[in-house]
């Protein structure tokens, strides 16, 4: 029964990491006062550039890189429109989304179903022998321990360094950092690259670990679940790997039921995670739960200097 | 409150998103392409109409395959196809292939039906040809492969390799065909080992490599070692080689996924079909039919049996491939039990068409729902 549980764990760890690096971005960059819904589109771009590298070069790892970095690259447009030209945040993160899965959709067409190396579990010497826990957490690709330690690192650099006081600021009160010099320009701008960077992480870790193979639409709505997944964390990335993994673990629930003779909808169970999106999504709309889940106060509020009474 | 021009911005950006997305997207879905043109003008041409990408490795890269073999095989044949067509938009794509002077229209997959019989009504003088339907006309036949043969020869060697006695079968959705498909790889391992049993998980879709890795994963962790499935990606066969179990490939030879997982797996071959099809229609010989071949003509065939085989079951599924070739044995023959004890075939007897068609009802030994609707 024990090693049932386990099991189960590990599995719903693995499939909500992907979920995971994409929210830990979005975290950030939603931290700074930016709202970017383009994750689905940067995490599909990720996960062709890093099929794509990995089977040219023959090196996952390589693949990993690149991924991100395209994640990162697209990413500049959105920063590009909701930073300085100040643009509506919420159209320009569609576009992004849009432009992200066909742009992608597009150049992955000769690749579909070819086979690039992949990466391997890594099985942690000593630490993977522990009963229970060493099932669970030390028996992962490299991407999800990554994704593990980043929660831990931006939490704390968030809530117990200058730097996530300045993130923090610039996210809540962009008008009182401005006064105190801080370039908020420029602080948005790298927490946007930073979301981008993640989701094309995730994107990788999609196409090199999760299903080692490029398919049109393969990021199947993940990237909408990850900004679920930043609310139902509630913008604190220490809390998130616990979201990620009850995502994780109602996916694969339908197929759990099935075999210990559950007779339930599965059809019905696999829409969980797509109707917890939509109902975060409706309650992140309304400014009044915003300020009640404690999202940062100005998300989605482009910093105009002097321009402040325009958005009250 | 939003201002006028942080919208203006903000909706160019998007529109822009969407326009160039929007051409990536449009270029990308569905697209055509002329194989051959031939100099000869006594020719025939023929058009496919394809569900997936050519490259799926699957469903639509088999039928792919036995179009590339008939126009190899057939000198006055012209081939023509499009790829990644929605059953919704099938009308439009079948007039497209008639205006581009098609004689024989293939269209393969199953909720291209209705749109095949309407398109028969439309255009009299032309031959259409439905896969996995039943529905037919003067000039719409249609036409399958005897799938559940070589599932039958790859459930013997699952029975005989299983140490846990446990097999998992990965499903897309509880119709006869998919029932049909894991009844005989049951039916087989049963054969070799009277107590193996099959658990069965639905994914609820045809394409979802997603749904199968984890619905695969569930398995194994359940102790199941030989992993069969009817679904159209490659996932299975990877899953099952990542965690050191077995698994059957599904519509063409998938041991490049699992060089050690990879016992065997079903193949199909539509080219002898096509190819006994474009001749009819070159010859005027064609009339409307349905085809159902399987290991007597050829359409189906077991991949490569992989060194894990034992030699004994080997010899055993090649003679057993040898008897259904020459219809001497067919595995659906009774007395033929139900998992609730009613008596589906009578002993001695083979099931008819019909009885395989509508099969909704699981042998002794398989584990899972069976939801009917």
């Amino acid at each position: 029964m024990f090693e049932d549980i386990a099991l189960f764990l590990e599995v719903s760890l693995s499939a909500g990491s992907v979920l995971l690096l994409a929210a830990l971005g979005e975290i950030v960059a939603e931290r700074s006062g930016i709202l970017n819904l383009g994750v689905e589109g940067m995490m599909s771009t990720g996960a062709l550039a890093a099929f794509y590298i990995s089977l040219m070069t023959q090196n996952p790892y390589l693949g990993i890189i690149v991924g991100g970095l395209s994640g990162l690259l697209l990413s500049l447009a959105h920063a590009f429109t909701s930073v300085t030209l100040k643009a509506n945040q919420i159209l320009s993160g569609l576009g992004l989304a849009i432009l992200g899965i066909g742009l992608s959709g597009f150049f992955g067409k000769p690749v579909i179903g070819m086979i690039a190396p992949s990466l391997d579990i890594i099985a942690i010497p000593l630490l993977s022998d522990i009963p229970f826990v060493g099932v669970i957490l030390f028996r992962q690709d490299i991407l999800t321990y990554f994704s593990l330690i980043s929660a831990l690192v931006l939490g704390y650099i968030i809530y117990y360094t200058k730097l996530g006081l300045v993130l923090r600021t610039v996210g809540e009160n962009p008008e009182a950092a401005d006064y105190m010099g801080i370039n908020v320009d420029l602080v948005r701008y790298i927490a946007i690259m930073i979301g981008g960077l993640f989701a094309g992480l995730a994107g990788a870790q999609l196409s090199l670990v999760h299903l080692p193979t490029w398919i049109e639409n393969m990021t199947a709505g993940r990237g909408w679940i990850a900004l679920a997944l930043v609310i139902f964390s509630l913008w604190n990335p220490m809390l998130a790997p616990f979201a990620s993994t009850f995502f994780g673990a109602l996916s694969i629930l339908p197929y759990y039921l099935q075999i210990f003779g559950f007779r339930v909808g599965t059809g019905l169970l696999a829409t969980i995670p797509y109707l917890g999106t939509v109902l975060s999504m409706t309650l992140i709309s309304m400014s009044r739960f915003r300020k009640y889940l404690g999202a940062p106060a100005a998300l989605a509020r482009p910093y105009i200097r002097g321009e402040k009474e325009l958005y009250k | 409150m939003v201002n006028r021009r942080e919208f203006l911005v903000g909706g160019l950006s998007l529109a822009a998103g969407l326009a160039i997305g929007g051409a990536a997207v449009a270029s990308l879905k569905p697209t055509e392409e002329v194989v051959t043109t031939p100099q000869e003008k006594e020719y025939l041409k023929a058009g496919w109409i394809y569900v997936g990408p050519v490259g799926d490795k699957g469903w639509t890269y088999a039928h792919d395959l036995g179009r590339k073999y008939a126009e190899e095989r057939l000198d006055f044949l012209e081939t023509i196809y499009i790829e990644s067509v929605q059953e919704k938009d099938a009308d439009r794509y079948i007039d497209e292939l008639v205006e581009e002077g098609c004689d024989v229209i293939f269209t393969t997959s199953y909720g291209y039906m209705d749109a095949t019989i309407e398109a028969g009504k439309r255009y009299p003088d032309r031959i259409f040809m439905h896969c996995s339907g039943f529905k037919r006309s003067e000039n719409v036949g249609t036409y399958f492969i005897r799938m559940y043969q070589p599932y039958y020869l790859n459930g013997l060697i699952a029975g005989a390799v299983t140490k846990s006695n446990k097999l998992g079968y990965v499903a897309a959705f509880p119709i006869p065909e998919v029932v049909r498909h894991i009844n005989a790889f049951h039916l087989g391992a049963r054969e070799m080992n009277p107590d193996v049993e099959t658990y069965v998980v639905w994914i609820y879709s045809w394409f979802d490599p997603d749904a199968a890795r984890s619905a695969a994963e569930t398995l194994i962790g359940q102790g199941i070692d030989v992993l069969a499935f009817t679904e159209d990606t490659s996932t299975v066969v990877e899953v099952a080689e990542e965690n050191g179990v077995f698994s059957f490939g599904h519509y063409t030879d998938m041991s490049m996924y699992g060089p050690n997982a990879h016992l065997s797996g079903q193949i199909a071959n539509w080219g002898v079909i096509y190819e006994d099809v474009l001749i009819r229609a070159y010859t005027g010989v064609w009339y409307s039919k349905d085809y159902w071949w399987g290991f007597a003509e050829g359409a189906v065939d077991i991949a490569p049996m992989n060194k894990y085989v034992p030699s004994d079951v080997k010899a055993l599924v090649e003679e057993r491939k040898a008897l259904m070739a020459e219809w001497t044995f067919e595995p659906f023959t009774g007395p033929i039990y139900d998992r609730d004890g009613n008596l589906q075939v009578p002993d001695g007897e083979r099931a008819s068409h019909d009885h395989l068609w509508n099969m909704m009802y699981f042998l002794p030994g398989i584990v899972g729902e069976l939801p009917t609707t």
